[in-house]
Order: C-alpha cells, then structure tokens, then sequence
C-alpha cells in the first residue's frame, strides 16, 4: 500500500502544476490550458534532441539524473499520513534536508558550468537563500522533535496526533512556515515568478536556462515532485487522526490539491517580491518556527 | 610500543637523512624512511583501536623531567594514524610538487628536516603523560611548523605570517604553561595520571583551570576569536605543509582538549554549555569568512576553523550528554567529533593536494583570475570535486556522516527534560544546519569559478601532467572518503575503543544500536547512489539516436560575450555577504573620478576578520603601547649597554660579596 502510495505521488506532480496554471488563469478570467498540459510538454521535450553548451563538463550532464534521484529519493523518506515512510530511522530527517542539498550543490555548479553570467546570477541567490531556508528547516524539525520527543521523521509524525492542545497553535505556525520553504524551494511567487521573461530577475528558471530536451523534461519533473514532497510533508502536520482509513486518505488528497490551489491563488493576488525584500520574506519563516519552538517549550518545560 | 618509538625515530632520522643527498633525491630518502615507519606504527595503531587497552613505557629522563610516561591508549591511536599517514602522503606530494623551487630554492635540506621533526614531535605528543615532557614537544611541534611555514621566507607576506603564526603559538602556549604549572603544582606531581585531584574537584578551580587548557588548545586547534593566525599561515606555507598542518596540526589542539576530558572526570554543564557555545560560533564564523575569501587557501583555512567549530560542536555535545547522565547523547557527540577529526583530515588534505596543483600549474590562487580548469586538469578537477562535496557534509561521501551522528546526538537532547538543554540542542541544531549551508555556497564557489566555465584571464596553462606523484595521495584519500560515506557503521568499530574511554562503563551495549542505525542509514545512501546511477541511465537511453549539438551557451541575445562577463568569486558570494555585512565587515575602496564622464574607475572589496579587527588588534595595540614606555632602555647606543653591564657587574660583586 505503501508503495502503491508511492506510485501514485511518481505520477502526479505535473497534475499539481497543472492545477496551479489552472487557478490562475481561471482567476484572470482565462479558459488556461489542459490540467494535463505539463503532460503533454513533458512527453514532447523527452521526445527530442539536446543543445549542449560547449563550455561545459559532465557535471552540466549529470545534474538532471541527481536531481530526479534526490527527489524520488525525498519521497521515500517522508512518511505519508497513517502509513509512515518506506525507509525510517533515527536521524532520517537528516538525510532528506541533505540529499536536496547534495541535488542543490550539482545544481548551482551546473548553471556554474555554463560560463554564463546570468546563469551565475541565479545560482549564488539560490545559494544564498538555501542558507535561510535550510536553517529554519532544522528549527521546524527540532521543534517537532521537542514536542514528541521523537528522533525519526515517521515516528514524529504518527505521534503528533496525540499531541496536548497547544499543539494547534504550534501546529498552525509549522505549516505556514512549511508553506513559505515551499514556495522558496518551488520558485514560486513571492519569491521567485516561474513565468518571467527576464533572465536578470529569475532565481531558479534562469539557473537552467542551458538545458533543452530530456534533461529540461528531467528537471521540470524533479521541480514538480521536490514541491509534491514538500506539501506532503504539510499535510503530515494537518491531516486528521480519523479512525476511517479511506478518510484519511481522501483528507490527505484533498488537503494536497488545498495546498496547490493557495498557490495558485497566491500567484494570482500579489506580485513577486524586491529581490532584496526575499530575504526578509524567507526570515519569516524563520521567525515563526522559532516562535513554535518558545511555545513547545514554554508549554513542555515552563509550566509546572 | 617499540614499534612507535622506532617508527617515530624513522621519521625524525629520515629528516636528517634527507640532508646528506642532493636536490633530487632529498624527497624519494625522506619517502623510504617514512614509508617503513608506517610499517612499524599503523598496524600498531590499529591493533589499539580495535582490541582497545593500551601500550605503555617508562621513561627516565634527568630533571626537570624526572620519570616520566609514554602510553598509548586508542584516543592517542586516533591521532597517529592520521599523523603517521598524514606525513607519508604529504612526503609523496612533497616529491612532485617541490619541483617548481627545484634551482631557485636550496633549503629543500630544511624543508624534509622540519617535516621530519614536526611529525615526530606530533606522534609523541599524544602519547606523552609529563606535563613538561608535553611542553617541550608542544614547543618542538610549533618550532619546526614554524620554519615549514617561512620555508619562502624571502617573501615579504611569507615572513609576516610565520612571525605572526609563532607568537601567535607562544601566546597559546603561555595559557597551556600557566595551566600545567597550577594543576602540578597543586597535584605535587607532573603525571598526567596525578591531574585528576586538581581537575576533579568541581571547584571554581578546577573550571578555571579547564578554560585555560581550552586557550591553550583552543589557539593550535584554531577555535575563534583565537583563529587568526590559520588564514594567514595556511597560504604562507608549501601545500604539502598547509595539508600536513590544517590536516593534522591543528587536531593536536583538540587531542589536548579530550585528553584534559578524560583527566577531568564528571562534567561540570556550565563548561560545556561554553565549549559547545564557542564551537557553535567558531563553526558559523569561519564559514562565514570563508565565503568572502578570494584566495582559495585562505577559503579553506578558514574552512579549518568551521571544521573545528563541527569538531568542538561533537566534543561539547559529548561533554553535555556526560553531564546530563546520558550516555547516548555522550556517545554520538564524541563518535562525530572523532570521526570527523578523521574525515577532515582525508578531504582537507585532498582540496590542498588539489591547490597545490593548481598553484603550480597557474600561478596563481586568485579564484577571479582563474576559470575552466576542469578543461585543463580533469583528474585533479574530478578528485577536488569529491573532497569539495564531502567537505559540505553531502551523503554519499565521509563529511555527511559524521555530520549525522552530530546531528542525531543534538537531535536526542530534545528528549532529556531540561530546558537549557533544549535551547541549545534548537541552538545546535539550526547552527549547524546554517554552517552546512554555509558550506555549500563557499565551495560552490571555490569549485564552480576556479574550476568551470572559462578560463577569467589568461591563463597560459598547459594540460595536466600525469604526475603520479601529485595525484596518488589524492586518490588514496578520495577512495576513502567515498568508503567511509557508503559504509559508516564500519568506523564504529574502528573508533569504538577510543569513544568508550569517555563513555561510563554501562554504556558499551549503545554501539550496536547506533551500528544498526548506520547500517540502515548505509543502505538508504546506497539507494540513493543507485537512484542517481539508474536515472542516468535513462537519460543516456533516452539521449540514444537523437540528436546532440553542441553549440555556444546561450547568451540572452548579446554577441559580444566575453570570458570577463562572467561571475566571479566576489559576485557570486556578493547577496550573501550583504546578509551578514555585520558579522563580516567588508571594506570597499572605490575609485572614481568625481567628474560627469569618468574615463577610469576601480572597486576593490576586502572581508575583514571581525576578531582580528576588534579583538587581536586593540590588544596588540595595547602591548607596543606599553612596552614602548620602556623603549628609552633599548638607546642603540654601546656606551649605554656598556654601563648596564658595568652596573650588573657592580651589584653580582656586592651580591657575592654580602652572601659571603
């Protein structure tokens, strides 16, 4: 069941992406294209042939598959509601953040790679904000592993249903925090607008500006399923303890396609942000996992 | 024990021997005699850390000294391992890269001399259990780095930094006298093994004592604000010294901080809130630093100190686990902590090595000059790419794991129902996670503007020798950094011996389950590589019988393209440096002429080291100025010292006059 669970999720990040396009153009008041579009796209680039820059090494050439793995990787370690992760063991969240890492590190040597400037661009931003984002990941997961007194990500989070009433609060400010580290490692807006048409504002588009073909279709996949593991990881925080498994189930779908309507809606109301306003934005995040740890510590080791 | 002591001698010897050849051979003697001690020490070193206890001889030594102690337990067995095998790659690397001062230099005598001296006195320190036997060779350890580092003392930076370096040392040195001196003195006796009666008492002594170990070390081993001296006497030195030193050298420092844990019994928590405090912001600091640097060893000297900050990190978590009772958070933090000593010695090592290449080849070690190199050195590009992606704590390869087993180990203290513990364990746990990002932007950009696109200017750089001599030790080390990513329950029994001196007595049945845990951790980073494997394969399916040009890259519609336009080091870490513009201050000189059209204008940007700024310099500024109230002394002229001698003279006549 598991890992009819993990098939699913395989094939399904390009319908959340599709769903997104959806929301938005509906709002605009636009017909939009297909939900299966990114589909149709993804069939067509693994049909064709490559542009290589020859300024390049292997490392241009083997980002695509690190990134794909990393991905499919992440999928295996994060716990799906009620049936946990296919692989856990203490420590695992450890794993997870540094398998995107090791993905992000070939990534940013491979817009390196080309020699281009713009490319150079993106890559020391999605550098600099990782240094953010990765820290305020650490503090979400140290403050749940406070509250449960937990080590592994599975555990964690089957035991966070039992959790005393402070726990929705806390509950509360992880999730919009899990949200603002999707919207930072999915580009999205505010941070990052996947559909501008300028190469000196873009972050992570403008970082794989080189590829073309099969590797472009690769890294479109990985973006759709690294942004799917992380709204999975959400869901973990807010699908409900019902006792009916199909429910749960049902839930756990329905709050994934909750997530990426918000992101569909939230690129529909507000514009991208001032490069130099991101990082404020991402501190947010920061801010309120640190704020959910005060509480679990005040409520856990203050009151006696 | 014999076997040591022969093996230590061989090096010392080798170095001696080495003087008595010419040019050419100087470097294959120096390598024989290093190579037969390994013969007599890594099996005995080994032998320690897997069967545990420990060799001991008595030694007689005249006074001061008196009878004194050699004994090597696993801890020091650790430290001879890398130690030993430390100088034997860097005696083959020494062999190839020596070479570009072979006619210009003849102090290559001095050079295997040092080498030879410097290494002896490190295999003895760990096992030295005389407070004053420990200090001469201390003294001996930094003497000889001392010429290794002013090996191009005709340079002027090179004698700056040498001088800076040793005082740098006596001053560390000072703290570890004044510490030794209290503790034997109130011990009446000057072995080791009498220390804990003064270090045990949990009195405001025995802490007080235990921080001026901590300088002491804390100065070699590079923990901030006491790290100054690395970032200039790492690119001062010859790579195969810079390796030896950030490699090795600097682990003696943390050998001398576990060596006084071990002496001092029960933990005292507030000590180790400060260690685990201090190698937190050693680890931030220094990565910090690193990102800004342009000069790739001063990246990664400063890389040293974070490596030291992850270091420390595991020793004060073990520190804080002995303190809480707990003996699983004990365990992970000094098992990281030791393994990573281990592991940043094989990479660190590896990205010098590779320096050092590039150095020879180029001529430079300005990361904005340099550019595309992995077109001119694949091999060296290749093998710098593994140290570069393990020294960032990636999986797959060494640094991920002891980086785990630091981070479970801090991970484990938001169970312990204390709530400064769990401050600190979110503290650690964010902090790490920081320095690893960290990492990854500074090698990002050591690796990605030095090594690919194009070359910044031009270069003249011919195509990679395959010098065997250059490349061999990086080859040796890479494959075990490799090894120890993808079987990492493997140096649990390697390191297990060492841990357990720290660890209570109870605790041993611990190792098999954080065994098991690297087992599994073990098979996932194997499916994680395979993953990796099979999706290339995919692509290569997939890429068959298509088409695949190979064109220019895409330029965004300007033609003009040149290999100037391209990011530099300093662009590329401009966003980030702007974030933390208070914790790294940049100084930025522009020139421009203040007319409506200027023709020239120039921009230089420099990190400054915040405690060398506001720390080191005042203090500095603070001794010329007090010492300078005595200058009038020191005239310059001989009648003045004429009269000093004539009244010393005076009053030793009517000294011995009056004793009489």
């Amino acid at each position: 069941m598991k890992l009819l669970l993990v098939i699913v999720i395989l094939v399904s990040p390009f319908f959340f992406l599709g769903i997104i396009n959806k929301v938005k153009a509906v709002w605009a008041g636009r017909k939009g294209s297909p939900i299966l579009q990114p589909y149709y796209d993804f069939m067509k680039l693994i049909r064709k042939g490559e542009v290589i820059s020859r300024t390049t090494s292997f490392i241009f050439q083997a980002f695509p598959s690190i990134s794909i793995a990393s991905a499919v990787f992440a999928l295996l370690l994060i716990p799906f509601p009620f049936y946990g992760s296919v692989i856990s063991f203490p420590g695992d969240f450890v794993l997870f953040a540094y398998a995107f890492g090791f993905s992000k590190f070939i990534m940013v040597l491979a817009a390196l790679d080309t020699g281009s400037s713009f490319e150079g661009m993106g890559a020391s931003r999605e550098a600099t904000y990782s240094t953010i984002v990765e820290t305020a990941f650490f503090i979400v997961v140290g403050s749940l592993a406070l509250l449960t007194s937990q080590t592994s990500f599975s555990v964690i989070f089957s035991s966070l249903s039992v959790s005393a009433g402070y726990s929705v609060l806390v509950k509360i400010l992880l999730v919009i925090s899990l949200f603002i580290m999707l919207l930072v490692e999915g580009s999205r807006i505010p941070v990052d607008d996947p559909n501008t048409h300028l190469e000196l504002t873009m972050i992570h588009e403008v970082m794989i500006l080189d590829y073309s073909g099969p590797d472009l279709a690769f890294i479109l996949y990985s973006s759709g399923l690294k942004m799917t593991v992380l709204s999975i990881l959400i869901s973990d925080l807010v699908v409900p303890a019902f006792p009916n498994l199909l429910l749960v189930m049902a839930s756990f779908f329905l709050i994934l396609l909750m997530i990426f309507t918000a992101i569909g809606l939230i690129e529909s109301f507000i514009a991208r942000s001032r490069m130099s306003h991101v990082p404020q934005f991402i501190f947010v995040m920061t801010a309120l996992s640190l704020t959910a740890f005060a509480v679990i510590a005040f409520f856990l080791r203050g009151v006696k | 024990m014999n076997y040591i002591l022969t093996g230590t001698l061989l090096f010392f010897t080798g170095g001696i021997a080495a003087v008595f050849f010419n040019e050419k051979t100087k470097g294959a003697i120096f390598l024989i005699f290093s190579s037969v001690a390994q013969f007599l020490i890594i099996p005995e070193a080994f032998k320690v850390l897997l069967n545990g206890g420990q060799l001991e001889c008595r030694l007689s030594l005249s006074e001061p000294v008196g009878v004194s102690f050699l004994r090597m337990d696993p801890l020091a067995s650790v430290f001879i391992l890398i130690s030993s095998a430390g100088t034997l790659l860097a005696a083959v690397y020494s062999i190839g890269y020596m070479r570009i001062y072979s006619g210009k230099k003849s102090e290559l005598s001095g050079y295997y001399f040092f080498l030879g001296l410097l290494t002896a006195a490190m295999l003895l320190i760990v096992i030295a259990q005389n407070a004053i036997l420990f200090m001469v060779l201390w003294e001996v350890m930094s003497a000889a780095s001392f010429f290794l580092v002013s090996f191009e003392n005709e340079k002027k930076e090179v004698k700056k930094a040498a001088i800076y370096y040793f005082t740098a040392m006596q001053v560390g040195a000072a703290f570890l006298i004044a510490a030794f001196a209290w503790t034997s003195s109130a011990s009446g006796s000057l072995d080791f093994s009498s220390f804990g009666s003064v270090l045990n008492s949990s009195t405001n002594i025995s802490a007080v004592l235990f921080l001026l170990f901590f300088i002491g070390f804390g100065t070699k081993a590079g923990f901030v604000p006491m790290h100054t001296w690395l970032p200039k006497a790492h690119p001062a030195a010859p790579t195969g010294v810079s390796a030896l030193m950030s490699g090795v050298m600097i682990k003696t420092g943390i050998y001398g901080i576990l060596r006084i844990i071990l002496l001092s019994g029960p933990v005292n928590p507030k000590l180790a809130y400060i260690i685990f405090t201090v190698s937190l912001a050693t680890g931030i600091i220094g990565i910090a630093n690193a990102v800004s640097q342009k000069d790739m060893k001063k990246l990664l000297a400063y890389s040293s100190i974070e490596n030291i900050g992850i270091i420390g990190m595991g020793i004060g978590l073990g520190m804080i686990g002995l303190a809480y009772g707990n003996a699983m958070i004990a365990l992970l933090g000094f098992l990281g902590a030791l393994l990573h000593v281990v592991n940043h010695f094989t990479f660190k090592s590896v990205l010098f090595y590779g320096t050092g290449v590039v150095y020879s080849k180029t001529h430079t070690r300005d990361i904005d000059k340099l550019g595309g190199l992995i077109k001119f050195l694949p091999g060296t590009s290749f093998l710098f790419l593994i140290a570069a992606v393990a020294i960032s704590g990636l999986p797959l390869f060494s640094g991920f794991v002891s980086e785990f087993l630091i981070y479970l180990g801090i991970v484990n203290g938001f169970s312990v129902e204390s709530l400064s513990l769990n401050i600190f364990a979110v503290l650690g746990i964010s902090g790490l996670a920081f320095t690893g990002a960290m990492a990854l932007l500074s090698f990002t950009k050591l690796f990605g503007i030095a090594f690919l696109g194009q070359p910044r200017t031009e270069l003249h750089i011919t195509r990679e020798d395959k010098d065997s001599f250059l490349l061999l030790p990086m080859v040796f080390l890479s494959i075990i950094i490799i090894l120890i990513g993808l079987f990492p329950y493997a140096t649990v029994y390697l390191l297990e011996n060492a841990v357990k001196q720290f660890l209570p007595s109870n605790a041993s049945f611990m190792f098999d389950q954080v065994k098991m845990n690297l087992q599994i951790l073990s098979g996932s980073i194997i499916i994680f590589g395979s993953l990796i494997l099979f999706f290339y394969l995919i692509r290569s399916l997939l890429l068959r019988k298509k088409e695949v040009t190979v064109f220019k890259t895409w330029d965004c519609g300007y033609q003009e393209a040149s290999s100037r336009l391209q990011y530099t080091g300093s662009s590329y870490a401009q966003p980030f440096m702007h974030l933390v513009a208070e914790l790294v201050p940049q100084k930025i000189n522009l020139l421009k002429e203040p007319v409506l059209f200027p023709k020239e204008a120039s921009l230089e940007s420099h990190a400054q080291d915040f405690s060398e700024r506001f720390l080191i310099q005042p203090v500095i500024k603070f001794v010329n100025r007090f010492f300078e109230l005595f200058s009038w002394i020191q005239s310059g002229r001989l009648q003045q010292y004429i009269i000093y001698g004539l009244i010393f003279l005076v009053f030793l006549l009517i000294w011995i006059l009056g004793v009489n």
